[in-house]
Formats: structure tokens, sequence, C-alpha cells
């Protein structure tokens, strides 16, 4: 999985492709840790040193899986709790950034919105979303509206942060120079500030991915009918420990994949990162 | 701005008369109390090609800073033509010491940024890019990113793009101090002849002081604590070298080395024997 989800957003993600060697040892050690892992498992269920309540074997795990995705499970199939979920994410992760990334141009360029909006972050920053979950509720409603907004609150920190660290790394004379070929502030913002600052929003991106996967199951908590976090609540109740083992697998899967893309659009459409 | 407008303005700027950048009694001291410049006065014409030399910290930069307008002054004003100015403008093209180019951007997009800020079309941008990539010798490599470039190739996508907007002052901070011996040679053939096309004032920044001697019509000792100018000397190397004349061989001229000695006395305070 991600092996900087939890860097800074100041620093760049590391580039995988440095050395052509790297790679290929690095996915080894991934594979290895997972074989291990799963054999691990698979003694600890399959002699029996722990009950199947609490560890079902591997291979129960996979056929409850292949339940979910076929049958269904919870009123409905793994795909329509995937793309529920899917869709509350990545809903949550656009609208925070169209927020969360003019907040942090205001923060980091002008005084006035630094006063305003850095103590608000600061404030909202360190909340955990279940104790901010009653309020959105009350305030919201139970419908999709609250799970989305539930989600976004845990994201709009690290968009913000790492929106403003990375329009600060902007060189000084990078932004000089522009201003003395007649640029606005605006132009400024636009040409310099917010290229010079992508690198830094797409850590910030990934981060708040990891946040948005950690908060859904706090956000399908109440009133959800669909959705992996909704899923694995609904299997627990019955302590059909497999399903809810396939549910954690599957979003640990899905936040994979997003971080492979996003680092897969990072390589395509930011090719100067560490370069100059 | 229209096509037309924005022709018309570059050719008022190409064709008007003199111009002179001026800084007038300013002083700076960075909010510290402690004065980096004082009093001092600075003229640079169309035309010219001032150097300012002096020792690290004695305020080079900070000159060049409060010429582009990136600084205001404590005391005194900065004027063009007499009309005081109090921020940067595109009559006044910047060259920084650690180039300031956009990754972001191709070579050509670099350069063709000032005429997108000034409003210039697409077409005619990348065009008028490509000339300039072509005088500043990267014809044919527009396309490329700013690191795949060398260091001597990207200060050069930096004089192009500082000239694209045709400036009438060029204010240069130490643009080769990066560059080995060899390339600043062929730079300084280069800068020469884009100063004398340009028809622009020129300011230099540099601790080269053959450097500063070669390249300038006039050459500025600036001394430290506080920055104030204790030594001013005309040249015409750079002129001489324009006409055709060997730049080796004028730099072994008896009139080079005594003026390089010359500034050497003034930079280190020595009294002239
Ligand atoms: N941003 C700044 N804040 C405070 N002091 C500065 C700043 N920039 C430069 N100085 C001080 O001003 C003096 C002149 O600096 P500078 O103009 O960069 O000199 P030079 O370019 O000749 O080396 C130095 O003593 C330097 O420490
Ligand atoms: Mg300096």
């Amino acid at each position: 999985m991600s092996d900087s989800a939890i860097e800074s957003p100041v620093q760049m993600p590391p580039r995988a492709d440095k050395s052509p060697r790297r790679l290929p040892l690095g996915l080894a050690y991934a594979l290895g840790t997972v074989t291990l892992v799963l054999l691990v498992w698979g003694l600890a269920s399959g002699r029996g040193w722990v009950s199947p309540v609490f560890l079902p074997s591997p291979l129960r795990v996979g056929q409850a899986l292949l339940r979910a995705a076929t049958e269904g499970y919870a009123n409905a199939t793994l795909w329509q709790h995937m793309g529920a979920s899917l869709w509350r994410v990545f809903a949550a992760l656009i609208g925070t950034m169209a927020i969360g990334i003019p907040a942090g141009v205001l923060i980091a360029t002008s005084r006035a919105g630094r006063g305003i909006l850095d103590p608000l972050i600061e404030f909202i920053r360190p909340l955990p979303p279940l104790a901010y979950l009653p309020l959105i509720i009350i305030w919201c409603g139970i419908g999709e509206p609250s799970k989305i907004l539930v989600i976004g609150i845990a994201m709009l920190a690290p968009i913000v942060i790492s929106t403003v660290s990375g329009i600060r790394a902007a060189g000084e004379n990078q932004i000089r120079a522009a201003r003395a070929f007649g640029a606005s502030r605006w132009q400024v913002v636009a040409e310099v500030m917010l290229p010079a600052a992508l690198p830094s929003i797409l850590t910030g991106m990934r981060i708040a991915l990891g946040a948005g996967w950690t908060t859904l199951v706090a956000a399908e908590l109440v009133a959800a009918t669909r959705g992996l976090g909704y899923m694995i609540q609904f299997a627990a109740q019955f302590l059909v420990t497999d399903m809810v083992i396939a549910g954690i697998l599957v979003i640990a899967g899905l936040a994979t994949i997003s971080e492979l893309g996003l680092r897969l659009i990072e390589r395509r459409f930011l090719p100067w990162i560490g370069k100059s | 701005m229209t096509d037309l407008a924005s022709q018309a303005v570059t050719l008022d700027r190409a064709q008007s008369a003199r111009s002179v950048l001026s800084l007038r009694d300013v002083s700076l001291n960075y909010g510290a109390g402690i004065a980096v410049l004082q009093n001092l006065s600075l003229r640079i014409e169309r035309g010219e090609f001032v150097s300012v030399v002096g020792r690290s910290g004695s305020g080079k930069t900070t000159v060049l800073n409060l010429a582009a307008g990136f600084l205001t002054p404590d005391a005194g004003q900065v004027l063009i033509d007499g009309r005081r100015v109090t921020g940067p403008g595109p009559e006044r093209a910047v060259v920084f010491q650690d180039d300031a180019l956009y990754p972001w951007r191709s070579v050509a997009d670099n350069v063709a940024l000032p005429l997108k800020l000034a409003g210039v079309p697409a077409s005619e941008r990348h065009a008028r890019a490509a000339r300039l990539l072509e005088a500043v010798g990267l014809a044919g490599e527009g396309a490329k990113r700013i690191w795949q470039l060398s260091g001597g190739q990207r200060q050069r996508v930096g004089i192009a793009r500082a000239l694209a907007a045709q400036p009438e002052f060029l204010l240069m901070d130490e643009p080769l101090g990066a560059l080995d011996a060899m390339t600043r040679e062929l730079m300084h053939g280069l800068i020469l002849r884009l100063w004398q096309d340009s028809h622009a004032g020129a300011m230099l920044i540099t601790h080269s002081i053959e450097e500063a001697l070669f390249l300038s019509t006039r050459i500025v000792v600036l001394a430290p604590g506080p920055g104030r100018i204790v030594h001013e000397e005309s040249a015409d190397w750079g002129r001489r070298f324009l006409s055709g004349n060997d730049p080796r061989a004028l730099k072994s001229e008896p009139g080079f080395i005594a003026a390089r000695e010359r500034l050497v006395d003034a930079i280190y305070e020595r009294e002239a024997a």
C-alpha cells in the first residue's frame, strides 16, 4: 500500500523509477509480505489456533467475497456497495478540492484570508469523524449529503494544508519574474503558484483519499442501505466475520488502486517533479 | 489587447527615444534598522550597458531588485523618464541567477509567457518564441523540457524570455554565475549582440570584474556597509568586440588590464598607487 501517505504535504512523493532495479525489488518484498501474512493467517485458522468466529480461513473469506459479488449481501451486490462507497469518497474529494484549493490559495496569498481561514482549518483538522457525525446528521439529515459531508470534512485539512505549503514552495524569483512580465495577482496565482503547488496538492489528494477511506465506515454508520462500510457493519452485527474481512479487503484494494491511479497521474502529467 | 494593438505597443517601445531608468537617492534597510543602501543614485539610459560590481553583500542584488520594482526604497525614488514607478512592469525585464524558469512549461512556452501576459494571440506568440530561441542559439529546442537543458542553455532561455516582450531595460542578476568559464565566454558574445539588437538599456550584476569590463559601457563599484557607489568608469570593449575585434586580443590590451586593476583597487578599497 501507500508508502508515503504519512509524509508531510511539503515533501514530494518518492519517484519509483529513480533506479530501474528498485521497483522489481520493492514488488518482490511486497509480494513476500503478502504471502507471509496469508501463510500465517492460513495456519492460524487451519490449525484451529484461533476460532473461525474470530478468524475465518482465507478460503472462506474468498468464498464470502465471491458470494457478495454474485448473489449479493446486505440487500445489494458487492458492486453496488462498491459503487455507493466510491461515489461518496470521490464526490467528497471533488467537492473538498473545489473548496479547499481556493481556501489554500487565500491563506497563502492574503493576510486576511490567513487570519480568517487558518483558525477554522486548525479547528476542524483534529476532530474525529465520529465526534461531528451526530452534529452533521442534526444539521443535514440522514441522507446522502450528510455522508459526503462527513467524508469531505475529513479531507479538508490535507487539501488546504498541501495547497498552502505547495504555494509557499513556489520560487520567489519565479513569482517575481511573472510580476515583472506584467502578471496580475490572479495571473500569478494561475500561471505560477498553482502549477508550482500541483505536486504538493497531489500529495494532499493522496492523504485526503486515505482519510476518506478511513472515514467511510463512520459515514455509512447511520441510515445507509448501500456501501462497503454499511456492508461491514451489517455483517458484524451477525458475526459474519468472513464478510467483515472481505469488506475490509475490498476497501484496502480500492484505496490501493486509487493511490496507484494518482501516482500514474503524477507521472503522466507532472513529469517535472523531482527534476530541476 | 488585440494583435495590432500589442504590435503597436512593442513598436512604440522599440522606437521610442531615449528612456532613462534611474534610482534617485535611494536608501533601504530591510526593516532591520541597518542601512543596506544609503543615498544611492544610479542612471541607466537605453543603449547603455551598466555593470554593478562589488564584494558579496555590498547590496548589488538589492540595487537590482529596487530597479526592477520588487523592493520599495525607504527613502528616495525609482524613476523611468522622470516618472516615479512603484512596482515591476513589462518595460523592465529581469534575468535571475537561479534561472527562475517554469518547469511545468516547455522551453518555448517559457519564452512565450510574457507575450501571453501581454495579450499576444497564441499563433503569434509561438512564432515569436521560435524566433527568440533562434536568436539565443536554441533553434528547434522549443518542445524540450527545462530539465533537459544544460545550465548555459537555461540561462539562454531566461534571456530569451526576458527579451520576449521587448523591454526597454534588461536587468540581469549574475546570470552567468553558475556557468563554467568556456560557456561564460560564449554567453558574453551572445549577450552583447542581443543588447545591441534590442536597443535596451542593460544592467548587469556580476562578481566577475573582467566580465563587467568586457561587456559594459559603464562599470559601477558598490562598497558595503552601507552600500554606496565608490567608483565609476566608462568602457567600450564590448562595442569594439561588436565591431569585429578579437575578444582575447581586447582583453590583453594594456588599457583593459589597467582598467581591471583600477576596479580591483576600488572594490577592495585600496589606495590607487
Ligand atoms: N531579504 C533580506 N532581508 C534582510 N537582509 C537582507 C535581505 N537581502 C539582503 N540582505 C542583506 O543586505 C545586504 C546586501 O545584500 P545583497 O543585495 O544580496 O548583496 P550582494 O548581491 O551584493 O551580494 C547583505 O548584508 C544582506 O545580508
Ligand atoms: Mg547578489
